[in-house]
């Protein structure tokens, strides 16, 4: 029975959709539709960010996810639950790659319930792992706003003042089922400085516009799994730290990987962190307390030291010394060829954006692509490079 | 500071809206041209603040013509509602000009704000509800003395045919008769006990009533006083009638009349008659003659003075029944009289109700039209405009509607004219009992309930239909997996429990539980209540909703307009229909950032001729694409919609196309777009 309307209304969907471009060229007159102001959206995302804000870079994350019976739902394919999981998966990975002192956590939301998929940490590969082993939940009942919220709060307010904390909800459904009132919540997610934001998968819920507005999150709903990834995405930039957080130094160490021999006496002392299935002699020895570990990042069990390496470090600075935004021109006053010097494309839209520095032009999804990833300008690099 | 046509006129905001400079522009021709208008602007567009700034304005260049701005709305929050925004236009006035304001403006909205000093007759704006200026009984005491070089505004008044209608009509129960016994034997006490203490003050009474009603015919005469339309020209002219004229004697008078009145309660069939034959009836029977019968109003009201009774309230019943008397005798076309025994729903229990009813909502608004130069007709729906003046017997210089501009569109209304198993979609009397089209509204519901976000409003064309479909999906357990993604309240004819249900449903709304009306076109909640963002992101119209067409005022009515005004009976009923659908699913957009889905689930809308009665602002989006949806396509179309609209929509997106700064309003290109928003008709 599911079978039969599903096949009909994905043929719909098709269809429906090659209509409505074609419908919104028609009315001439109003011609902003929403993709041009979505385009509009998507630029000033990459001027906004060049202000001279001050950006956390020790970020706690947690990440909700909505598992309830809505996820079942096909509009993304083969339907939301995998899907999501999927681009999740892309997004932790990118985090850490772009966050490497920063830690996240999953908390899964279904029938009511709240649960906790993995703890805060700062190791990505365990949260892949659950992440996973998270495709093949049953979709259930509704999801609980109120109880991930409170449950993801119980960690984060531990959190030391000078780190962000943020809770990231990926919700599909439209309903929350709540034990209490959650005006009172989002009251003291307030007091906390916990920053909520919110994709949704369907449409736009009033309680998370007020839930984000509240918090200083941004809320956004997804159009296609393309949107979906590039909303995603948006999160993985540290969000301005609020100028009330707290500043202070704060002690890392910075552990040479050390192979041990087997007559090292040391090599007995060693603790290893990752999941200890894999015993191994080499490791990163902590400089205050000599425990041993296998993997970088991470807090010092024994003495609560931050472990990191100076790449980390490193990777972390981008967000402070970020890459000039490029300025935007009408394509028309292009004289040269009309290629994006990045990926060679014809440049068709009907701006360009160009390096102040070295004047390269560059087409939309370039510059996107250089200001999100990069963080430098490849024909700068390349002009270094030869002089 | 704007320039229409010459007219300099001062704008509170920073912004404007280009169909506002339209409307203003509309309104200033009429106010040139000293005639009336029938105005269609979209609700959420600022039909308020471009009137009163416009007339205001109108009122400080050209004090002379015109003098003084009516504006009548309908309900007390209504009314609120303008006098804020003409606080913010007097602020915005005195800041600019840098003078106190001389301005004087005036709301009567309920007893507990009520004001009554002499001064405030000389107000330059006046605000108030309809019935100040419609109903007789109380457009005597509250309008008669406004100029005519009045502008009187009428907004929201795409129901003004039924108020009128209802102001003129009377219905007399049982109930009122008992109570006007009553009331007549407290007369009585009365009368004796001052014939006791103080006999003169009856003597000058009587004394008065002999020099008749001169007063007020001279009154009339110099133009001084709105003419009344229960007491029509020639009773003034006359002296009260000698039998009436004594204190005792129209007390008697009462009496017979209602005795007479009883009698005619006492039948077991419908009794359908106009008001000469009830004339000829009553001259019969009871031996009452036509003349005292036309001054029981004004002798009514001559005693109740005398007598100083304070709490006319208790008074109503006979007060009902003189007014009736008088109507009676004074309007031999345009009413009639209906005696029914029972009520229609409940055939065994007897409940006799002798409906007067006005047919003719012309008579009503007639002396309006005359005495004041402009009266401006508008409201979020009045399509089609031209029936309006055909209803109310007047000629308009400017009729015209206009249509929202809009940098996204932010409504979508869809045609759902057959359910997924391509069963057509009707509210029609043949397959009301359908099954299967109960089942399929049942699916349209839930599937909506499931894709929609927060409040989903959906209105039925009556209670009886509403509750035969919620007990048919309760047993075909649709209503269980419609509460599993929302919540559901009903709207109930209990004043109390309607908006105990409205806040509950607010509530829900507001914090992601997602909630269910389910409501009743014509209903308290279609008429009043707006469900701005989040309260209402889908409207679901189920069904077209006719008038109950088996009333027999209703039938009256039609044979009527067929006669008088060669408007066919099912025009009438459309268009009534229509603007009953119009109304509940506009109640969703309330502005430019709201946005909401209107779905018409019937497939008679999809016709010409009912698709073509909705205001244009609604209908220029309805797409051929759009005109027959099985709920599946509905569905798809709808979630596509609401993905879009919730995309982050600012400020600066709609400027330059549907919001203006002074600039922008002053390029010749927006000037040329501008003239196309209105359309004339």
């Amino acid at each position: 029975m599911d079978e039969e309307p599903e096949r009909t209304k994905r043929w719909e969907g098709g269809y429906e959709r090659t209509w409505e471009v074609l419908k919104e060229d028609e009315s001439g007159s109003l011609k902003a539709t929403v993709e041009e102001i979505l385009f509009q959206s998507k630029r000033k995302r990459v001027t906004e960010s060049h202000g001279q804000v001050r950006l956390g870079m020790m970020r706690h994350l947690h990440l909700v996810v909505d598992c309830s019976r809505s996820m079942e739902d096909q509009d993304l394919k083969p339907n939301r639950l995998t899907a999501s999981l999927k681009l999740i998966e892309t997004f932790v990975e990118e985090y850490f790659d772009q966050n490497p002192i920063s830690q996240l956590g999953i908390i899964t939301t279904k029938n009511k319930r709240a649960e906790k998929l993995t703890d805060l940490a700062g190791n990505p590969k365990k949260h892949i792992v659950a992440l996973k082993k998270a495709v093949d939940t049953v979709c259930l009942g509704e999801p609980s706003l109120y109880n991930s919220l409170h449950l993801a709060i119980q960690t984060l307010k531990h959190m030391p003042g000078h780190t962000s904390r943020e809770i990231l909800v990926i919700l599909s459904s439209l309903t929350t089922c709540d034990p209490a009132n959650i005006c009172e919540l989002i009251k003291t997610l307030k007091s906390l400085k916990v920053r909520v934001s919110v994709i949704g998968l369907s449409a736009e819920v009033r309680v998370c516009t007020v839930l984000t507005r509240e918090t200083g999150g941004s809320y956004h709903v997804i159009l296609d799994e393309s949107h979906f990834k590039e909303l995603l995405m948006l999160h993985v930039k540290p969000p301005p730290a609020s100028s009330s957080s707290e500043c202070s130094l704060i002690r890392m160490g910075f552990p040479q990987h050390i192979i041990a021999s087997l007559t090292d006496q040391e090599a007995n002392a060693a603790i290893s962190t990752s999941s200890g299935a894999d015993l191994s002699l080499g490791g990163y020895f902590c400089p205050q307390c000599h425990a041993k570990y296998t993997e970088l990042p991470v807090e010092c069990k024994v003495c609560g030291l931050t472990l990191v390496s100076a790449p980390h470090l490193a990777r972390s600075f981008h967000h402070l010394f970020p890459l000039q935004a490029f300025t935007e021109s009408p394509t028309e006053q292009l004289q040269k060829d009309r290629f994006c010097q990045a990926c060679q494309g014809e440049l068709k839209d009907k701006s360009i954006f160009s390096c102040p520095s070295c004047c390269s032009v560059f087409c939309v999804e370039c510059d996107l692509f250089i200001h999100d990833s990069l963080h430098c300008c490849p024909c700068c690099i390349h002009n270094q490079s030869n002089p | 500071m704007l320039n229409i046509e010459g007219l300099l006129v001062h704008f509170p905001y920073d912004y404007i809206y280009p169909e506002q400079y339209s409307y203003m522009l509309e309104l200033k021709r009429t106010l040139d041209a000293k005639g009336h208008g029938v105005l269609e602007m979209p609700s959420g567009t600022g039909k308020t603040i471009s009137l009163l700034s416009l007339i205001v304005a109108y009122q400080k260049v050209f004090p002379l013509e015109v003098s003084k701005l009516i504006y009548c709305s309908r309900t007390v929050p209504e009314i609120e509602k303008v006098v804020e925004e003409l606080r913010k236009l007097m602020e915005y006035y005195s800041k600019q000009t840098g003078e106190s304001n001389n301005f004087l403006a005036l709301a009567l909205s309920s007893r507990k704000n009520l004001c009554i000093h002499p001064e405030l007759m000389h107000a330059n704006i006046v605000v108030y509800s309809y019935h100040y200026l419609l109903d007789p009984k109380i457009a005597d005491l509250v309008s008669k003395e406004l100029t005519k070089k009045s502008v009187v505004v009428f907004d929201e008044a795409h129901n003004i045919d039924n108020v009128c209608i209802d102001s003129m009509s009377v219905n007399i129960s049982r109930r009122t008769l008992d109570r006007c016994q009553t009331n007549v034997e407290t007369l009585q006490n009365t009368i004796q006990k001052i014939k006791e203490t103080d006999a003169t003050k009856l003597k000058m009474e009587y004394r008065r009533l002999v020099e008749g009603l001169k007063e007020a015919n001279v009154a009339r005469e110099t133009d001084v006083y709105l003419s009344n339309p229960v007491l029509p020209d020639e009773i003034l002219q006359e002296a009260v009638p000698g039998t009436i004229r004594t204190a005792e004697h129209f007390v008697g008078f009462l009496k017979r009349f209602l005795e007479y009145l009883k009698s005619r309660l006492r039948v077991h069939h419908v009794v359908q008659e106009s008001t000469p034959q009830f004339l000829k009836d009553i001259f019969d029977k009871v031996c009452i003659d036509r003349k005292p019968l036309r001054f029981c109003a004004e002798r009514l009201r001559s005693l109740l003075r005398t007598l100083e009774i304070a709490d006319i309230a208790d008074f109503s019943a006979v007060t009902l029944i003189s007014n009736f008397a008088t109507l009676v005798s004074t309007y031999s076309q345009g009413f009639t009289i209906i005696i029914e025994p029972f009520e229609d729903r409940t055939p065994t229990i007897a409940n006799p109700v002798l409906h007067f009813s006005c047919m003719d909502p012309s008579i009503a608004i007639k002396p309006v039209f005359q005495r004041f130069q402009s009266v401006i007709i508008t409201s979020g729906t009045l399509s089609p405009l031209d029936i309006y003046p055909r209803i109310l017997d007047f000629r308009p210089v400017t009729m015209a509607s206009f249509t929202m501009t809009l940098a996204r569109t932010c409504l979508c209304p869809l045609i759902v004219g057959r359910g997924n198993d391509q069963v057509a979609l009707s509210s029609k009397f043949e397959t009301r009992e359908d099954f299967a089209v109960i089942r399929n509204y049942g699916s349209l519901l839930q599937e909506m309930s499931a894709i929609v976000p927060d409040g989903i409003v959906a209105f039925f064309t009556s209670y009886m239909y509403m509750e035969n479909i919620v007990a048919a999906w309760y047993e075909q357990g649709i209503l269980e997996n419609i509460q599993r993604n929302k919540l559901i309240f009903i709207e109930t004819p209990d004043a109390a429990e309607t908006s105990m249900a409205l806040e509950k449903y607010q509530e829900a709304c507001e914090n992601g539980r997602g909630a269910i009306l389910l409501s009743v076109a014509r209903g308290k909640v279609s008429e009043g209540i707006d469900f701005v963002h989040h309260f209402g992101r889908a409207v679901i119209m189920f069904g077209v909703p006719y008038v109950y067409t088996q009333s027999r005022i209703l039938k009256a009515r039609l044979e009527y307009l067929r006669d008088q005004f060669q408007i066919r009976e099912n025009d009438f009923l459309t268009f009534d229909a229509m603007r009953h659908a119009a109304q509940c699913v506009g109640r969703v957009i309330r502005g430019k950032t709201d946005y909401g889905l209107m779905i018409f689930a019937d497939k008679r809308y999809a016709r010409a001729d009912k698709r073509g009665k909705l205001p244009r602002w609604i209908q220029e989006h309805i797409s051929d694409g759009s005109l027959n949806l099985t709920v599946d396509e509905a569905v798809q179309l709808s979630k596509h919609f609401l993905r879009q609209m919730a995309q982050p929509f600012r400020q600066e997106d709609q400027l330059g196309l549907s919001l203006l700064t002074l600039e922008q309003l002053e390029s010749e290109e927006m000037l040329k777009k501008i003239s196309q928003i209105a359309h004339q008709t």
